[in-house]
Parts: C-alpha cells; structure tokens; sequence
C-alpha cells in the first residue's frame, strides 16, 4: 500500500502542469460556489437588516384595528396621546418613538420644478428627537439638513428627489385628508435628503415633523405607530408578547397590539422563503457545473494515461493496486484543487464582503426582491466553505472509478494500443 | 278692532330678521334641490388642462342622494362605468375586465383626469346639519340675486372644512361654490356658466369646477338632457350589473 501511495504521489509530482491545470479547474469550480453563495445569503442578510432599520423597527405598536387597514392609512385608527405612550415604554426600558403615517397627494409647482405635477406619496411624521435613535437615518443624508420639530419642511429620498428634481430649498405641497375625513394642505420646504440603503424607502420616503402633522390633521397628540427598537440579537417574537404584556398594563382608551417585525415583514419573509428556493438551485447548478468540471478532466486525465495503465498490468502490477493508485492521485488532485478553491475563495470573499459589488446601476430601476440599494456584499459561511472543500475532494476522488474499471476491462494489447 | 292694531304694531317692532330665512334653511333648501328622488341624465364633461381640452360625454341615473351610476359614451372611454353607492364608489373598466374600488387617498384623483374627484360624488348632501351657516351678504350672479354663504364644519368627517356658496335667492340653485381646507387654502372651485330649463325644472346647465391644486385646468359639465323622478331598476345600482 505504501508503494501505491508512494506512486500516486510520484504521479502527481511527475505530470505537474496537467495537475495544475485539473487543480485550477476544481479550484475555480469551489470559488465560485463560495463566493456566489457569500454574496446570495449576504444579500439576505443585508436586507433583513435594512428592512428592520429603516422600515419596521424590531417591534411596532398599532391600535388594534390598524393591522388589517393599514393600506388605507387611516388616522382614525390611532394611539392617542402617542407622547405619553412612548414616555411609558421608555419607563419600562425600552427605545421607543412615535410616528404617523398618512396618504396624500404630492403638488410639484413649475416655479421650482420646472412644470406643475402631481403623484400619490405616503409621508411619515417623525418624533424628530427620537426617531434617529430608533431608526438608521442619522448617517444617511447626503444634502440639506435633518428636520427640528414644528418646522413646515421634509425630508426626502434620494431616489424620489432624482425622480422629481427636487433639491434643498424647493417646496412642495402636499392634500391630504386629516383626522376625520376633511381635506388638509401643507406647504413644505424641502430641508434634506437622505440616501436610504433600503431602495423601497429610498424610492418613496418622505418625512415630516410630527408636531407640524400634528396640528394640521388634528391629531391631537395621537399617533398611527410607535416603533420599539431592539439589539439585533434579540428573540422578537419573545420580546414582543413581552412589550404586548407591558402596553396591557398601560391605562390607554384604546387596545394596542404590539407586532414584530417578522410579523410584519411576512410578506417579504415569504417571498425570501420563495427566493431562497430559487437561489438553492442557482448554487446547485454551480455546484452540476463545478462538479462536471472536476469529472470531466479527471476522465481526460485517466482517459490519457491508459497505455501507462496497459504497461503497468503487462509488468504484474494486479488491478486492484492499478485502481488504488489511480483513485488516489486523483484525491490529491482534488485535494489541492479544493485546498487552492478555498484559498481562492475565502480572499474572492474578502473582496465580496468588505468592498462588494456595485449592481446600482440595474438597481436603480428595478426591484430585485432584496432590500438592497446598490452594493451587494457576502457574508462568511462557514458550512459552504467546508462543503465546497469535501465535495471538490470527494467528487474527484468518485469519478476517477469509472474510467479505470473501464481502463481495467480491456486486455492488455488495447491498452497498451489505445490512443 | 283693538285686537287687531296691538298684532299690527308687535309685527311693525319685530326685527328684520325675523324674516329672514336662516342660513340652514337656504342649504338645505338648495340641497333638496339639487337631488332628485331618481333621475336620467346624458351630459358632456369639458376638460381642460395644459395638454388641451378633451371632451367625454356620458349617461347618469341617480337615486336620492346616496345612489348614482355613470357610464361614459365617447368613444375613448366607452363602457367606463363609475357606480356610487351609499358607502363605496366602483370603477370598471371594459378593456380589463376590471372592477376596482375606490378608497383612501384614491378617491382625490379626478375622474377621468377632470377637476371633480370621486371624493366630490361621496357624502350625503345634508350639509346643512354638517356646518355651521352664516348668511354674509348678497351678490348678483348671471343676472341673479344670491345670497353669500359662509360654511364651517362642524364635524372632521366632510371633505371640506370651510365653504364658500353664492345660493340664488329665487330657485335656490348654488350658482357658485368656494371650497377650502382646515388651514383656509382655496382646493376647488364651482361656477355655474349658464342657467336653463329641462322638462320644467330650472337648473344650471353648464358649470366649470376647478381643481385649485392644478395650473390651468377647469372642466366644464354641460347637462345635455335631464329626465327627473323616472322609474330606475334596482339592477342600476347593484354591483353584479356593474360589469354587463
């Protein structure tokens, strides 16, 4: 058995360019499986994150009727006294703030547009003291300012200022409906935009002081949500039976519903759930094309040595060490090649996570699902990085049976014949 | 003898006003006016806006105030039904097969791009428990003495906190409306261009409503033909027809 390992070592050293090559080709097969799965769950990853920082909060608290008409945006399905509900959770130690949220009619004037316009917007009033701490916008605005309370202005994405033309100092006008039904118009300056990494809040936000709301759809301190923020690692579902059982104790005139993100975001969830069938036979397909790869040359390169083979059994060499010899240096191949595949794709990984890959030019026009603006960057997985290193070895290690038993078939004359 | 002088001389020291008719009474006079117990209409909408003018002509049936049906006859919109019943408005739309219902924010645009939103077809017409009315003057409008009224919610739940309407004193037809948000800015405006008869019935035969919110845009409703209190079938206004 030494003399087989020893001349399958020998083999590998003897032929270097050909186990380079067949090396190479398993080793980019690996790579690629590696770096396309870092990028698609980096991709999930990042858009959980994104979803949960600038659209849902980790827990939101509703008026219990909200849930089911929240399409309709209605502020009389509200919290009142919003302030004081906040002040309570901050009691109880949570970060809290409220919001208000309102459907409305965007007027474009032509003085500082260019031409008159309209177009349907959500706006979202802003406790602005609290709203940064519980959401990620304090590091996003690329122009103007952030909003101070009571002022007549807003807060827009950058995606829907470069859609609109706005920029800082135009004003806008916006119709809507207050408390009640009656119709309400605001004339708001445009004090900032803000470059969102979620690409549907980026495409739609607006934002507004909450007092400003306030007073012109006579809200009377009331709010539509209060959003709670929570580490990353927390269990929602657990913290938000939790804060459902802190808001019970509260003396509020209406019943309040505390829903996690996970709850609110189903629709997503579901869609990512769908998404991640799609992505498995992506990777999986990588892995047929990686894996074809692997066999195919490890069939060349046994394929090519069969008089080498002829030879060995004419010298009384018996078939069973021929087979040894042959299925081990093809698992030394596999093994630098996955060895080399690893190397590459842990520093392809690198490059994916820490700098990424720049889609915001398709992204700009398109939704992809992930809520990811422009850069999509990977994330580290251990279990690929190890599967990918077991199946290259292993795989070139299977397929190198098949031609020598075929090799081994034939007499002697052929193999030492065969071309 | 006597009897008789002390009534005249109460009557001559009673104020003017006692006379008057109220504010209240003038709405709710010129609302009843303006809803049929159930009527047939073909009329023509005039939009204009900064692309040009595009006419739309359409036949209505109407049933008190909370029940209308409108089906559009030009050839770009043919089949287009809007339906109002007393809680919902319904658009179908021939070429998709589809029955959408209005809501939210939605009920703002402008049918068909005109200046009169679906918003403008809800509601009841009761207006005159809804605000507080106060006669402000007079004005003569198309040659009509109007009062001026000046109305204030009295509840959030009407579209238009604040109003402004020109009721012309002889047949209590609104010859001219200004309607205002909570904060006082002008949203729309109505005026009634031309006065006529249909059938006996006095009513304004062409009327321009402006979206304030939208440069140069009016739409002008013309009133072709009106056929008041006719028998209508249930059928017009039930949601199964809607898409026949």
């Amino acid at each position: 058995m030494k003399f087989v390992i020893s001349l399958a070592f020998k083999n590998l050293t003897r032929y270097k360019r050909r186990t380079l090559i067949t090396a190479g080709a398993i080793a980019f097969g690996i790579m690629m499986f590696i770096m396309v799965d870092s990028m698609l769950g980096g991709a999930e990853y990042e858009s959980v994150r994104n979803l949960k920082w600038y659209e849902t909060a980790s827990v939101r608290i509703y008026n219990e009727g909200y849930w089911e008409e929240r399409h309709q945006t209605p502020l009389d399905i509200n919290i009142p006294e919003g302030a004081s509900v906040v002040k309570k959770l901050e009691e109880s130690g949570y970060t809290a703030s409220a919001r208000t949220v309102f459907s409305g009619d965007m007027i474009l004037n032509a003085e500082d547009f260019g031409e008159d316009g309209n177009l349907s917007v959500q706006v979202t009033a802003i406790d602005t003291a609290k709203d940064y701490d519980v959401f990620h916008y304090g590091d996003t605005l690329v122009d103007g300012r952030f909003l101070e309370p009571n002022e007549e202005a807003v807060l827009l994405g950058s995606w829907l200022a470069e859609d609109i033309g706005a920029e800082v100092g135009y004003w806008i006008t916006i119709i809507t409906r207050g408390n009640g039904g009656f119709y309400e118009a605001m004339d708001l300056e445009i004090a900032g935009i803000v470059n969102c990494p979620n690409p549907n809040v980026n495409r739609t936000l607006i934002m507004m002081p909450i007092e400003t709301a306030d007073y012109y759809l006579a809200m009377e301190g009331a709010a539509t949500e209060i959003n709670i923020k929570l580490p990353d690692n927390a269990d929602v579902e657990a913290e938000a039976a939790e804060i459902q059982k802190t808001i019970n104790s509260f003396d509020s005139s209406v019943k309040l519903r505390a829903l996690d993100w996970k709850y609110m975001a189903s629709d997503y969830l579901a869609m990512v759930e769908a998404k991640r069938g799609g992505t498995g036979i992506v990777l999986f397909l990588i892995f047929i094309i990686a894996a074809v790869g692997i066999s195919n040359t490890m069939l060349m390169a046994i394929y090519e040595r069969i008089r080498e083979l002829g030879m060995m059994r004419s010298l009384g060499m018996s078939d069973g060490k021929i087979r040894a010899s042959f299925v081990i240096e093809a698992a030394g191949i596999g093994l630098i090649g996955s060895i080399l595949g690893v190397i590459l794709g842990i520093l392809a990984n690198l490059y994916v996570i820490y700098i990424g890959f720049d889609l915001g030019f398709f992204m700009r026009d398109m939704d992809i699902g992930f809520r990811i603006q422009s850069v999509m960057r990977g994330i580290w997985n251990i279990d690929t990085i190890a599967g990918a290193f077991f199946a290259g070895t292993l795989i070139s290690t299977l397929v190198a049976f098949i031609p020598t038993g075929r090799a081994l078939k034939m007499d002697i004359p052929s193999c030492l014949r065969h071309q | 003898m006597k009897n008789k002088l002390i009534i005249f001389a109460l009557i001559l020291l009673l104020p003017a006003s006692a006379f008057a008719i109220s504010g209240e009474e003038i709405v709710r006079k010129a609302d009843d006016k303006a809803t049929y117990d159930s009527a047939e209409m073909a009329g023509e909408m005039r939009i204009t806006d900064r692309f040009g003018t595009k006419t739309s002509t359409f036949n209505s049936w109407s049933r008190g105030e909370n029940e209308s049906l409108i089906e559009f006859t030009s050839l770009a919109e043919r089949g287009q039904k809007v339906l109002r019943t007393e809680n919902e408005i319904y658009l179908y739309y021939p070429d998709a097969e589809e029955l959408i219902r209005m809501q939210g924010s939605a009920l703002r645009q402008g049918m068909l791009g005109s200046d009169i939103s679906y918003e403008d077809m809800t509601g009841g017409k009761d207006r005159a428990s809804q605000y507080k009315i106060e006669v402000t003057g007079s004005e003569t409008i198309l040659g009509r003495d109007c009062w001026v009224l000046s109305l204030e919610a009295r509840t959030r739940s009407v579209p238009y906190p604040k109003e402004t309407v020109w009721i012309d004193k002889q047949d209590y037809i609104v010859m001219k409306g200004e309607y205002f948000t909570k904060s006082g800015r002008l949203l729309k405006e109505m005026e009634v261009l031309e006065l006529g008869e249909i059938d006996g019935i006095t009513l304004a035969l062409e009327t321009k409503i402006s979206d304030k919110m939208k440069r140069d845009s009016d739409t002008i409703l013309i009133v072709k033909d009106l056929k008041a209190n006719v028998a209508l079938d249930d059928a017009i206004f039930s949601l199964e027809e809607l898409s026949w």
